[in-house]
């Protein structure tokens, strides 16, 4: 098996597969210096409800991990630092007729390569509007909401889980959409 | 852990009877976390609806994955966009790379985590404190 052998057959190279984030995670937060490693969650069963109604007459929903721009509390704009001074901490929701200014500064996406210029690419909700212009889909709920993140486990499956059900009921839909940052 | 938030939010929403469909960049992650649906994109944390200033992608991955809410057979249904985010697949080395790292900023990054810290914590506690 040499690489000699291996000449010809198109090979992608070994390190051009998904990034295994949590072995990074743990072994950046372990060269920091912080011990204990971080106990993701982990579910062996998953649930799973079929779409009752054919996509282009179902309503949709959004859910994000972005946060509202915040003037006054820092820098969130491209190529921002890591600005946890925008985090948020309870679920938010806003109209989905109306355009949002929301960002990604309080996130540990990745600031080497991706420049979070355009919202478009965390934030669907305009492309969520075309694909219901176009008859793709049967209509965008009237809201879509925000998840907080890097909380507690327990914060996030007692508290915000809950919240976004309560939510994403309330506003009738078939089927959501979450995209995560 | 946004991938795990919002794993974890769409398992909920599935076991109360709600379709989701999850797009995201960490696949490692999410399929970890166990979702019904996910749209993976092969790209840098920061971009699970497609790549920048490129309507045509957004479409296309937002188009995808909404197809998949009605297309897939069983829980743990990973489907791949087949978008590139670049030809080099050498962006890939860098991320929370502990390897590529100097003693110095290795240093310096455990000096603005524990900052970073300390501002949530005042922002928790105390909103209007923030700065």
């Amino acid at each position: 098996m040499s690489d000699h052998e291996d000449e010809g057959f198109g090979f992608a190279p070994e390190h051009d597969r998904p990034i295994p984030y949590m072995q990074r995670i743990s072994g950046y937060y372990q060269g920091l210096g912080y011990g204990a490693p971080y106990r993701w969650a982990h579910y062996a069963e998953v649930p799973f409800a079929p779409l009752q109604k054919p996509l282009a007459a179902s309503r949709i929903g959004l859910i994000t991990t972005a946060a509202p721009y915040q003037p006054g509390h820092g820098d969130q704009g491209p190529g921002a630092a890591y600005n946890s001074a925008v985090k948020f901490y309870e679920v938010y929701s806003g109209d989905s007729a109306q355009d949002h200014d929301l960002r990604i500064s309080h996130i540990a996406y990745d600031r080497d390569h991706t420049t979070a210029e355009d919202p478009n690419t965390w934030f669907p909700l305009p492309a969520l509007r075309q694909l219901a212009a176009a008859g793709k889909i049967g209509a965008v709920a009237p809201r879509f909401h925000g998840a907080p993140t890097n909380r507690s486990h327990r914060t996030t499956l007692e508290r915000d889980c809950l919240e976004l059900l309560k939510r994403v009921r309330q506003d009738a839909v078939d089927a959501v959409v979450l995209a995560a940052v | 852990m946004c991938h795990q938030t919002v794993s974890l939010a769409a398992r909920h929403l599935e076991a109360n009877g709600i379709p989701t469909i999850v797009m995201g960049c960490a696949k490692d992650i999410v399929e970890f976390v166990g979702v019904p649906r996910f749209l993976f994109s092969d790209f840098p944390l920061g971009n699970p609806a497609g790549r920048p200033n490129d309507r045509e992608s957004q479409a296309f991955t937002l188009d995808l994955a909404v197809r998949l809410l009605a297309a897939a057979p069983a829980p743990r249904t990973t489907v791949q966009s087949p978008l590139r985010w670049s030809a080099n697949p050498d962006w890939k080395l860098d991320y929370s790379n502990i390897a590529r790292l100097s003693p110095e900023e290795i240093a310096a990054r455990r000096a603005e985590f524990d900052r970073q810290k300390d501002i949530a914590k005042t922002v928790l506690n105390n909103p209007q404190a923030a700065t």
